[in-house]
Protein backbone atom coordinates (compact mmCIF):
# COMPACT_ATOMS: atom_id res chain seq x y z
CA UNK A 1 0.00 0.00 0.00
CA UNK A 2 2.88 2.29 0.81
CA UNK A 3 4.30 1.95 -2.65
CA UNK A 4 1.04 2.95 -4.23
CA UNK A 5 0.30 5.68 -1.73
CA UNK A 6 3.33 7.72 -2.63
CA UNK A 7 3.76 6.60 -6.23
CA UNK A 8 7.23 7.75 -7.13
CA UNK A 9 8.39 8.83 -10.54
CA UNK A 10 10.72 6.00 -11.41
CA UNK A 11 11.33 6.95 -15.03
CA UNK A 12 14.95 7.97 -14.51
CA UNK A 13 15.77 4.89 -12.48
CA UNK A 14 14.10 2.57 -14.98
CA UNK A 15 16.01 4.10 -17.89
CA UNK A 16 19.30 3.73 -16.02
CA UNK A 17 18.47 0.14 -15.07
CA UNK A 18 17.56 -0.58 -18.69
CA UNK A 19 21.05 0.51 -19.64
CA UNK A 20 22.49 -2.11 -17.29
CA UNK A 21 22.90 -0.03 -14.11
CA UNK A 22 22.31 -2.63 -11.41
CA UNK A 23 22.45 -0.13 -8.56
CA UNK A 24 19.52 1.76 -10.13
CA UNK A 25 17.59 -1.50 -10.35
CA UNK A 26 18.28 -2.21 -6.69
CA UNK A 27 16.87 1.21 -5.74
CA UNK A 28 13.77 0.39 -7.79
CA UNK A 29 13.47 -2.92 -5.98
CA UNK A 30 13.52 -1.17 -2.61
CA UNK A 31 10.62 1.07 -3.64
CA UNK A 32 8.34 -1.91 -4.11
CA UNK A 33 9.77 -4.98 -2.46
CA UNK A 34 7.99 -4.65 0.87
CA UNK A 35 4.57 -4.70 -0.82
CA UNK A 36 5.68 -7.53 -3.08
CA UNK A 37 6.87 -9.63 -0.15
CA UNK A 38 3.68 -8.90 1.77
CA UNK A 39 1.51 -10.00 -1.16
CA UNK A 40 3.56 -13.16 -1.66
CA UNK A 41 3.48 -13.96 2.05
CA UNK A 42 -0.30 -13.52 2.30
CA UNK A 43 -1.00 -15.62 -0.75
CA UNK A 44 1.49 -18.42 -0.25
CA UNK A 45 1.24 -18.57 3.54
CA UNK A 46 4.86 -19.62 3.77
CA UNK A 47 7.97 -17.51 4.36
CA UNK A 48 10.12 -19.68 2.15
CA UNK A 49 7.58 -19.70 -0.71
CA UNK A 50 7.18 -15.95 -0.32
CA UNK A 51 10.95 -15.54 -0.59
CA UNK A 52 10.97 -17.67 -3.74
CA UNK A 53 8.20 -15.64 -5.35
CA UNK A 54 9.97 -12.39 -4.37
CA UNK A 55 13.23 -13.61 -5.88
CA UNK A 56 11.69 -14.96 -9.06
CA UNK A 57 9.59 -11.84 -9.62
CA UNK A 58 12.48 -9.38 -9.36
CA UNK A 59 14.85 -11.55 -11.38
CA UNK A 60 12.20 -11.81 -14.09
CA UNK A 61 11.75 -8.04 -13.97
CA UNK A 62 15.51 -7.52 -14.22
CA UNK A 63 15.88 -9.83 -17.19
CA UNK A 64 12.91 -8.33 -19.04
CA UNK A 65 13.37 -4.70 -18.08
CA UNK A 66 14.46 -3.96 -21.65
CA UNK A 67 10.95 -4.75 -22.83
CA UNK A 68 9.31 -2.35 -20.37
CA UNK A 69 7.91 0.43 -22.59
CA UNK A 70 6.31 2.76 -20.01
CA UNK A 71 2.83 1.80 -21.25
CA UNK A 72 1.78 1.27 -17.64
CA UNK A 73 3.40 2.22 -14.34
CA UNK A 74 6.36 0.15 -13.15
CA UNK A 75 4.28 -0.64 -10.08
CA UNK A 76 1.55 -2.23 -12.22
CA UNK A 77 4.16 -4.06 -14.29
CA UNK A 78 6.00 -5.62 -11.33
CA UNK A 79 2.68 -6.49 -9.64
CA UNK A 80 1.54 -8.20 -12.83
CA UNK A 81 4.63 -10.41 -12.64
CA UNK A 82 4.09 -11.16 -8.95
CA UNK A 83 0.38 -11.86 -9.29
CA UNK A 84 1.05 -14.32 -12.14
CA UNK A 85 3.63 -16.14 -10.03
CA UNK A 86 1.30 -16.22 -7.03
CA UNK A 87 -1.62 -17.43 -9.15
CA UNK A 88 0.56 -20.27 -10.43
CA UNK A 89 1.48 -21.06 -6.84
CA UNK A 90 -2.16 -21.02 -5.67
CA UNK A 91 -3.27 -23.22 -8.56
CA UNK A 92 -0.55 -25.74 -7.84
CA UNK A 93 -1.48 -25.72 -4.18
CA UNK A 94 -5.16 -26.21 -4.97
CA UNK A 95 -4.19 -29.26 -7.00
CA UNK A 96 -2.15 -30.57 -4.08
CA UNK A 97 -5.00 -29.68 -1.68
CA UNK A 98 -2.63 -28.38 0.95
CA UNK A 99 -4.71 -25.55 2.17
CA UNK A 100 -4.23 -25.70 5.90
CA UNK A 101 -3.53 -22.26 7.34
CA UNK A 102 -0.15 -23.41 8.51
CA UNK A 103 2.98 -21.62 7.37
CA UNK A 104 6.58 -22.74 7.21
CA UNK A 105 9.26 -20.33 8.37
CA UNK A 106 12.71 -19.97 6.86
CA UNK A 107 14.17 -22.56 9.23
CA UNK A 108 11.63 -25.12 8.01
CA UNK A 109 9.53 -25.14 11.15
CA UNK A 110 5.76 -25.07 10.87
CA UNK A 111 3.75 -22.50 12.73
CA UNK A 112 0.22 -21.23 12.63
CA UNK A 113 0.02 -17.84 10.90
CA UNK A 114 -3.01 -17.07 12.94
CA UNK A 115 -1.40 -17.95 16.25
CA UNK A 116 1.59 -15.84 15.39
CA UNK A 117 -0.75 -12.97 14.65
CA UNK A 118 -2.46 -13.39 17.98
CA UNK A 119 0.83 -13.70 19.82
CA UNK A 120 2.09 -10.48 18.38
CA UNK A 121 -0.83 -8.70 19.98
CA UNK A 122 -1.15 -10.72 23.12
CA UNK A 123 -1.88 -8.52 26.01
CA UNK A 124 -3.26 -9.04 29.45
CA UNK A 125 -6.45 -10.70 28.20
CA UNK A 126 -5.89 -14.39 27.35
CA UNK A 127 -9.59 -14.94 26.66
CA UNK A 128 -9.59 -12.22 24.04
CA UNK A 129 -6.42 -13.66 22.53
CA UNK A 130 -8.07 -17.02 22.26
CA UNK A 131 -11.08 -15.53 20.48
CA UNK A 132 -8.87 -13.60 18.13
CA UNK A 133 -6.91 -16.73 17.37
CA UNK A 134 -10.12 -18.62 16.69
CA UNK A 135 -11.38 -15.86 14.41
CA UNK A 136 -8.06 -15.85 12.57
CA UNK A 137 -8.35 -19.57 12.01
CA UNK A 138 -11.85 -19.13 10.60
CA UNK A 139 -10.77 -16.35 8.26
CA UNK A 140 -7.82 -18.43 7.07
CA UNK A 141 -10.13 -21.33 6.39
CA UNK A 142 -12.73 -19.13 4.64
CA UNK A 143 -10.06 -17.65 2.35
CA UNK A 144 -9.12 -21.11 1.14
CA UNK A 145 -12.64 -21.54 -0.23
CA UNK A 146 -12.05 -18.83 -2.84
CA UNK A 147 -10.75 -19.59 -6.31
CA UNK A 148 -7.17 -18.37 -6.94
CA UNK A 149 -8.48 -15.43 -8.95
CA UNK A 150 -11.06 -14.45 -6.33
CA UNK A 151 -8.41 -14.71 -3.67
CA UNK A 152 -6.08 -12.49 -5.69
CA UNK A 153 -8.68 -9.79 -6.37
CA UNK A 154 -9.75 -9.79 -2.72
CA UNK A 155 -6.14 -9.59 -1.54
CA UNK A 156 -5.25 -6.72 -3.87
CA UNK A 157 -8.38 -4.76 -3.00
CA UNK A 158 -8.79 -5.47 0.69
CA UNK A 159 -5.22 -5.77 1.96
CA UNK A 160 -3.37 -3.65 -0.60
CA UNK A 161 -6.07 -1.02 -1.12
CA UNK A 162 -5.70 -0.95 -4.91
CA UNK A 163 -8.38 0.52 -7.15
CA UNK A 164 -10.36 -2.11 -9.05
CA UNK A 165 -9.29 -0.48 -12.33
CA UNK A 166 -5.63 -1.14 -11.38
CA UNK A 167 -6.46 -4.67 -10.22
CA UNK A 168 -8.08 -5.31 -13.62
CA UNK A 169 -4.97 -3.96 -15.40
CA UNK A 170 -2.71 -6.19 -13.32
CA UNK A 171 -4.77 -9.28 -14.00
CA UNK A 172 -5.25 -8.48 -17.70
CA UNK A 173 -8.97 -8.07 -17.33
CA UNK A 174 -11.55 -5.27 -17.12
CA UNK A 175 -12.56 -3.22 -14.12
CA UNK A 176 -16.05 -4.65 -14.42
CA UNK A 177 -14.78 -8.23 -14.22
CA UNK A 178 -12.61 -7.36 -11.21
CA UNK A 179 -15.68 -5.79 -9.59
CA UNK A 180 -17.78 -8.90 -10.14
CA UNK A 181 -14.98 -11.13 -8.84
CA UNK A 182 -14.65 -9.02 -5.68
CA UNK A 183 -18.39 -9.20 -5.11
CA UNK A 184 -18.37 -12.97 -5.49
CA UNK A 185 -15.35 -13.34 -3.21
CA UNK A 186 -16.85 -11.29 -0.39
CA UNK A 187 -20.20 -13.12 -0.67
CA UNK A 188 -18.38 -16.43 -0.32
CA UNK A 189 -16.31 -15.17 2.61
CA UNK A 190 -19.34 -13.83 4.45
CA UNK A 191 -21.23 -17.07 3.93
CA UNK A 192 -18.25 -19.14 5.06
CA UNK A 193 -17.76 -17.05 8.19
CA UNK A 194 -21.47 -17.18 9.03
CA UNK A 195 -21.49 -20.96 8.68
CA UNK A 196 -18.59 -21.23 11.09
CA UNK A 197 -20.32 -19.32 13.88
CA UNK B 1 -34.47 3.64 -5.79
CA UNK B 2 -34.68 -0.06 -5.21
CA UNK B 3 -33.12 -1.68 -2.17
CA UNK B 4 -31.72 -4.46 -4.42
CA UNK B 5 -29.55 -2.03 -6.33
CA UNK B 6 -28.28 -0.43 -3.12
CA UNK B 7 -27.43 -3.78 -1.54
CA UNK B 8 -25.46 -4.80 -4.59
CA UNK B 9 -23.46 -1.61 -4.32
CA UNK B 10 -22.96 -1.31 -0.58
CA UNK B 11 -19.74 -3.32 -0.79
CA UNK B 12 -18.30 -0.94 -3.40
CA UNK B 13 -19.50 2.00 -1.30
CA UNK B 14 -17.47 0.65 1.64
CA UNK B 15 -14.47 0.02 -0.63
CA UNK B 16 -14.78 3.54 -2.05
CA UNK B 17 -15.29 2.28 -5.58
CA UNK B 18 -18.47 4.15 -6.52
CA UNK B 19 -18.67 7.13 -8.84
CA UNK B 20 -19.77 10.37 -7.13
CA UNK B 21 -23.33 10.17 -8.48
CA UNK B 22 -23.88 6.58 -7.37
CA UNK B 23 -22.31 7.33 -4.03
CA UNK B 24 -24.70 10.21 -3.50
CA UNK B 25 -27.68 8.04 -4.43
CA UNK B 26 -26.60 5.30 -2.01
CA UNK B 27 -26.17 7.80 0.82
CA UNK B 28 -29.58 9.33 0.17
CA UNK B 29 -31.19 5.89 0.23
CA UNK B 30 -29.38 4.80 3.39
CA UNK B 31 -30.71 7.88 5.16
CA UNK B 32 -34.29 6.79 4.68
CA UNK B 33 -34.08 2.95 4.63
CA UNK B 34 -33.24 1.35 8.00
CA UNK B 35 -32.88 -2.14 6.49
CA UNK B 36 -30.23 -1.05 4.04
CA UNK B 37 -28.56 0.95 6.84
CA UNK B 38 -28.36 -2.31 8.83
CA UNK B 39 -26.81 -4.00 5.81
CA UNK B 40 -24.21 -1.23 5.61
CA UNK B 41 -23.37 -1.77 9.28
CA UNK B 42 -22.95 -5.51 8.70
CA UNK B 43 -20.73 -4.93 5.65
CA UNK B 44 -18.55 -2.50 7.61
CA UNK B 45 -18.21 -5.00 10.43
CA UNK B 46 -17.24 -7.74 8.00
CA UNK B 47 -14.67 -5.38 6.42
CA UNK B 48 -13.21 -4.50 9.83
CA UNK B 49 -13.08 -8.15 10.94
CA UNK B 50 -11.05 -9.14 7.91
CA UNK B 51 -8.78 -6.13 8.31
CA UNK B 52 -7.75 -7.29 11.76
CA UNK B 53 -6.02 -10.36 10.44
CA UNK B 54 -3.07 -8.79 8.70
CA UNK B 55 0.30 -10.47 8.69
CA UNK B 56 3.26 -8.24 7.84
CA UNK B 57 6.59 -9.69 6.66
CA UNK B 58 9.18 -9.42 9.41
CA UNK B 59 12.19 -7.09 8.87
CA UNK B 60 14.30 -10.21 9.10
CA UNK B 61 12.51 -11.87 6.19
CA UNK B 62 12.77 -8.68 4.13
CA UNK B 63 16.51 -8.32 4.82
CA UNK B 64 17.12 -11.95 3.89
CA UNK B 65 15.10 -11.70 0.71
CA UNK B 66 17.03 -8.58 -0.30
CA UNK B 67 20.36 -10.28 0.31
CA UNK B 68 19.36 -13.36 -1.64
CA UNK B 69 18.22 -11.21 -4.53
CA UNK B 70 21.43 -9.16 -4.54
CA UNK B 71 23.40 -12.36 -4.71
CA UNK B 72 21.34 -13.69 -7.59
CA UNK B 73 21.56 -10.40 -9.49
CA UNK B 74 25.33 -10.68 -9.50
CA UNK B 75 25.13 -13.70 -11.75
CA UNK B 76 22.11 -12.65 -13.79
CA UNK B 77 22.28 -10.89 -17.10
CA UNK B 78 19.66 -8.59 -18.54
CA UNK B 79 18.07 -9.52 -21.85
CA UNK B 80 20.51 -8.15 -24.44
CA UNK B 81 19.94 -6.05 -27.52
CA UNK B 82 19.63 -9.07 -29.81
CA UNK B 83 17.12 -10.69 -27.50
CA UNK B 84 15.05 -7.53 -27.48
CA UNK B 85 15.25 -6.98 -31.20
CA UNK B 86 14.24 -10.52 -32.04
CA UNK B 87 11.39 -10.59 -29.54
CA UNK B 88 10.12 -7.11 -30.19
CA UNK B 89 9.38 -5.90 -33.68
CA UNK B 90 8.69 -2.41 -32.24
CA UNK B 91 12.33 -2.18 -31.22
CA UNK B 92 13.29 -3.02 -34.80
CA UNK B 93 11.21 -0.15 -36.11
CA UNK B 94 12.84 2.23 -33.67
CA UNK B 95 16.25 1.03 -34.81
CA UNK B 96 15.31 1.67 -38.43
CA UNK B 97 14.22 5.20 -37.56
CA UNK B 98 17.70 5.76 -36.14
CA UNK B 99 19.39 4.18 -39.17
CA UNK B 100 20.67 7.34 -40.93
CA UNK B 101 22.33 8.60 -37.73
CA UNK B 102 23.78 5.14 -37.07
CA UNK B 103 25.18 4.92 -40.60
CA UNK B 104 26.87 8.31 -40.18
CA UNK B 105 28.42 7.20 -36.86
CA UNK B 106 29.70 3.94 -38.40
CA UNK B 107 31.22 5.87 -41.29
CA UNK B 108 33.00 8.36 -39.01
CA UNK B 109 34.26 5.65 -36.63
CA UNK B 110 35.40 3.49 -39.55
CA UNK B 111 37.22 6.37 -41.17
CA UNK B 112 38.90 7.39 -37.90
CA UNK B 113 39.80 3.79 -37.11
CA UNK B 114 41.38 3.34 -40.51
CA UNK B 115 43.61 6.37 -40.03
CA UNK B 116 44.53 5.22 -36.51
CA UNK B 117 45.45 1.72 -37.67
CA UNK B 118 47.66 3.07 -40.44
CA UNK B 119 49.45 5.35 -37.97
CA UNK B 120 50.01 2.47 -35.49
CA UNK B 121 51.35 0.20 -38.20
CA UNK B 122 53.92 2.79 -39.27
CA UNK B 123 54.89 3.56 -35.67
CA UNK B 124 55.36 -0.16 -34.85
CA UNK B 125 57.70 -0.48 -37.79
CA UNK B 126 60.02 2.12 -36.24
CA UNK B 127 60.02 0.51 -32.77
CA UNK B 128 60.61 -3.09 -33.75
CA UNK B 129 64.30 -3.17 -32.82
CA UNK B 130 64.39 -5.32 -29.64
CA UNK B 131 61.96 -3.42 -27.44
CA UNK B 132 59.67 -6.45 -27.04
CA UNK B 133 61.19 -8.49 -24.23
CA UNK B 134 58.70 -11.30 -23.64
CA UNK B 135 59.90 -14.80 -24.31
CA UNK B 136 58.09 -18.09 -24.54
CA UNK B 137 59.02 -21.22 -22.63
CA UNK B 138 60.14 -20.45 -19.11
CA UNK B 139 61.26 -16.86 -19.64
CA UNK B 140 60.80 -14.06 -17.05
CA UNK B 141 58.69 -11.11 -18.13
CA UNK B 142 58.63 -7.45 -17.27
CA UNK B 143 55.72 -6.75 -14.96
CA UNK B 144 54.50 -3.39 -16.18
CA UNK B 145 52.78 -4.55 -19.36
CA UNK B 146 49.25 -5.89 -19.05
CA UNK B 147 48.72 -9.50 -20.04
CA UNK B 148 46.10 -10.83 -22.40
CA UNK B 149 43.80 -12.42 -19.77
CA UNK B 150 42.65 -15.17 -22.10
CA UNK B 151 46.23 -16.44 -22.46
CA UNK B 152 46.59 -17.27 -18.72
CA UNK B 153 45.64 -20.88 -18.05
CA UNK B 154 46.63 -21.16 -14.37
CA UNK B 155 48.86 -19.84 -11.58
CA UNK B 156 51.50 -22.20 -10.20
CA UNK B 157 52.80 -20.23 -7.23
CA UNK B 158 52.81 -16.81 -5.55
CA UNK B 159 55.80 -15.80 -3.44
CA UNK B 160 56.42 -12.48 -1.75
CA UNK B 161 59.97 -11.46 -0.89
CA UNK B 162 60.05 -10.95 2.91
CA UNK B 163 60.18 -7.31 3.99
CA UNK B 164 59.46 -5.90 0.53
CA UNK B 165 56.54 -5.53 -1.81
CA UNK B 166 58.24 -7.58 -4.52
CA UNK B 167 56.16 -10.53 -5.66
CA UNK B 168 57.12 -13.43 -7.86
CA UNK B 169 54.38 -15.34 -9.64
CA UNK B 170 54.78 -18.46 -11.77
CA UNK B 171 51.93 -18.80 -14.21
CA UNK B 172 51.01 -20.96 -17.17
CA UNK B 173 50.07 -19.86 -20.62
CA UNK B 174 50.82 -22.58 -23.12
CA UNK B 175 53.89 -23.19 -21.00
CA UNK B 176 54.84 -21.88 -17.54
CA UNK B 177 55.93 -18.24 -17.30
CA UNK B 178 57.16 -16.15 -14.43
CA UNK B 179 56.52 -12.52 -13.66
CA UNK B 180 58.25 -10.43 -11.00
CA UNK B 181 57.51 -6.98 -9.80
CA UNK B 182 56.08 -4.83 -7.06
CA UNK B 183 52.51 -4.99 -5.81
CA UNK B 184 51.80 -1.78 -7.68
CA UNK B 185 52.61 -3.28 -11.07
CA UNK B 186 49.65 -3.77 -13.31
CA UNK B 187 50.63 -7.26 -14.46
CA UNK B 188 51.28 -8.49 -10.92
CA UNK B 189 47.89 -7.20 -9.78
CA UNK B 190 46.23 -8.81 -12.77
CA UNK B 191 47.81 -12.20 -12.01
CA UNK B 192 46.94 -11.98 -8.32
CA UNK B 193 43.30 -11.21 -9.09
CA UNK B 194 43.25 -14.06 -11.57
CA UNK B 195 44.72 -16.44 -8.98
CA UNK B 196 42.23 -15.38 -6.30
CA UNK B 197 39.30 -15.89 -8.65
CA UNK B 198 39.94 -18.97 -10.61
CA UNK B 199 42.87 -21.08 -9.56
CA UNK B 200 42.34 -24.76 -8.91
CA UNK B 201 45.04 -24.92 -6.22
CA UNK B 202 43.71 -23.63 -2.88
CA UNK B 203 47.26 -23.03 -1.56
CA UNK B 204 47.85 -20.58 -4.41
CA UNK B 205 44.47 -18.94 -3.84
CA UNK B 206 45.42 -18.54 -0.18
CA UNK B 207 48.78 -16.94 -1.10
CA UNK B 208 47.25 -14.57 -3.61
CA UNK B 209 44.43 -13.52 -1.27
CA UNK B 210 47.06 -13.01 1.42
CA UNK B 211 49.05 -10.67 -0.81
CA UNK B 212 45.90 -8.91 -2.01
CA UNK B 213 44.85 -8.10 1.56
CA UNK B 214 47.80 -5.69 1.61
CA UNK B 215 46.11 -3.48 -0.97
CA UNK B 216 42.40 -3.49 -0.05
CA UNK B 217 42.05 0.19 -0.98
CA UNK B 218 41.82 -0.83 -4.61
CA UNK B 219 38.16 -1.49 -5.45
CA UNK B 220 39.09 -4.39 -7.77
CA UNK B 221 40.99 -6.01 -4.90
CA UNK B 222 38.01 -5.60 -2.60
CA UNK B 223 35.82 -7.13 -5.27
CA UNK B 224 38.19 -10.12 -5.54
CA UNK B 225 38.23 -10.52 -1.76
CA UNK B 226 34.42 -10.44 -1.65
CA UNK B 227 34.33 -12.99 -4.43
CA UNK B 228 36.70 -15.25 -2.48
CA UNK B 229 34.62 -14.78 0.69
CA UNK B 230 31.46 -15.85 -1.08
CA UNK B 231 32.70 -18.53 -3.42
CA UNK B 232 35.97 -20.05 -2.31
CA UNK B 233 35.58 -23.66 -1.26
CA UNK B 234 38.47 -23.40 1.21
CA UNK B 235 37.47 -21.94 4.60
CA UNK B 236 41.06 -20.72 5.18
CA UNK B 237 40.90 -18.60 2.03
CA UNK B 238 37.50 -17.22 3.08
CA UNK B 239 38.91 -16.30 6.51
CA UNK B 240 41.86 -14.60 4.88
CA UNK B 241 39.51 -12.64 2.63
CA UNK B 242 37.45 -11.58 5.65
CA UNK B 243 40.62 -10.39 7.26
CA UNK B 244 41.43 -8.23 4.26
CA UNK B 245 37.95 -6.73 4.22
CA UNK B 246 37.87 -5.96 7.94
CA UNK B 247 38.71 -2.27 7.57
CA UNK B 248 35.87 -1.61 5.11
CA UNK B 249 32.80 -3.00 6.85
CA UNK B 250 31.85 0.41 8.17
CA UNK B 251 32.45 2.52 5.08
CA UNK B 252 31.55 0.23 2.19
CA UNK B 253 27.95 -1.10 2.15
CA UNK B 254 28.85 -3.76 -0.44
CA UNK B 255 31.50 -5.14 1.92
CA UNK B 256 29.02 -5.01 4.80
CA UNK B 257 26.42 -6.94 2.80
CA UNK B 258 29.05 -9.50 1.81
CA UNK B 259 30.10 -10.02 5.42
CA UNK B 260 26.43 -10.32 6.49
CA UNK B 261 25.86 -12.91 3.77
CA UNK B 262 28.83 -14.88 5.09
CA UNK B 263 27.45 -14.52 8.60
CA UNK B 264 24.17 -16.10 7.57
CA UNK B 265 25.18 -18.67 5.04
CA UNK B 266 28.82 -19.66 5.47
CA UNK B 267 28.93 -23.31 6.48
CA UNK B 268 32.09 -22.86 8.53
CA UNK B 269 31.45 -21.64 12.07
CA UNK B 270 34.96 -20.13 12.30
CA UNK B 271 34.18 -17.90 9.33
CA UNK B 272 30.80 -16.98 10.81
CA UNK B 273 32.41 -16.18 14.16
CA UNK B 274 35.02 -13.96 12.49
CA UNK B 275 32.26 -12.22 10.49
CA UNK B 276 30.34 -11.67 13.72
CA UNK B 277 33.35 -9.85 15.21
CA UNK B 278 33.60 -7.66 12.13
CA UNK B 279 29.99 -6.48 12.24
CA UNK B 280 30.02 -5.84 15.98
CA UNK B 281 30.78 -2.11 15.65
CA UNK B 282 27.86 -1.86 13.19
CA UNK B 283 25.28 -3.57 15.36
CA UNK B 284 23.01 -0.53 15.42
CA UNK B 285 22.47 -0.87 11.65
CA UNK B 286 18.99 -2.31 11.00
CA UNK B 287 20.25 -4.99 8.56
CA UNK B 288 22.94 -6.07 10.99
CA UNK B 289 20.42 -6.14 13.80
CA UNK B 290 17.99 -8.34 11.93
CA UNK B 291 20.78 -10.75 11.00
CA UNK B 292 21.90 -10.85 14.65
CA UNK B 293 18.33 -11.61 15.73
CA UNK B 294 18.17 -14.46 13.26
CA UNK B 295 21.56 -15.80 14.34
CA UNK B 296 20.63 -15.64 18.01
CA UNK B 297 17.67 -17.91 17.26
CA UNK B 298 18.75 -20.23 14.50
CA UNK B 299 22.53 -20.58 14.21
CA UNK B 300 23.67 -24.15 14.69
CA UNK B 301 26.62 -23.08 16.79
CA UNK B 302 25.66 -22.34 20.44
CA UNK B 303 28.60 -20.01 20.93
CA UNK B 304 27.52 -17.88 17.92
CA UNK B 305 23.93 -17.87 19.17
CA UNK B 306 24.95 -16.67 22.60
CA UNK B 307 27.38 -14.10 21.24
CA UNK B 308 24.70 -12.69 18.93
CA UNK B 309 22.29 -12.57 21.87
CA UNK B 310 24.87 -10.75 23.98
CA UNK B 311 25.46 -8.21 21.22
CA UNK B 312 21.72 -7.60 20.87
CA UNK B 313 21.37 -7.24 24.63
CA UNK B 314 23.99 -4.49 24.68
CA UNK B 315 21.94 -2.39 22.27
CA UNK B 316 19.28 0.07 23.33
CA UNK B 317 15.75 -1.08 22.42
CA UNK B 318 14.61 0.31 19.10
CA UNK B 319 11.09 0.42 17.68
Amino acid sequence: MAAQGNRIDDTGLIREAQQGNRAAFEVLVRHYDQSVLRLALHLTGSESDAQDVYQEAFLKAYKNLGSFRFECSFYTWIYRIVTNLCLDHLRKRNVRKEDAPVAVDSSGEEYSRIEQFADARSGANPERDLMRRELGRKIGSALTQLTPRERMVFELKHYHGLKLRTVGEMLNTTEETAKNTLFRATQKLRAALLEMR
Amino acid sequence: MKCDWVRQNILFYVYNELEDDARYEVEQHLGRCPECATELKATRKFHATLSENVQEPSPNLLALSRMRLQEALETTRQGGLWHRMILEPAAWLRQIRMAPALAAVIFIVGFGGGIGATYNFLAAGHESDGTITSSVGGGKQAANQPLEASTITGIRSVTQEPGSNQVSIKYDTVSTQEAQGSLNDQRIQQLLLFAAHTNYNSGVRMDSVDVLTQAPDDSRVREALLYALQNDTNAGVRLKALDGLSGFVRQDPTVRDGVLRALISDENSGVRMQALHLVEPMKADSNVRSVLTRLSQTDQNPSIRSQAKAMLAQMPEMD
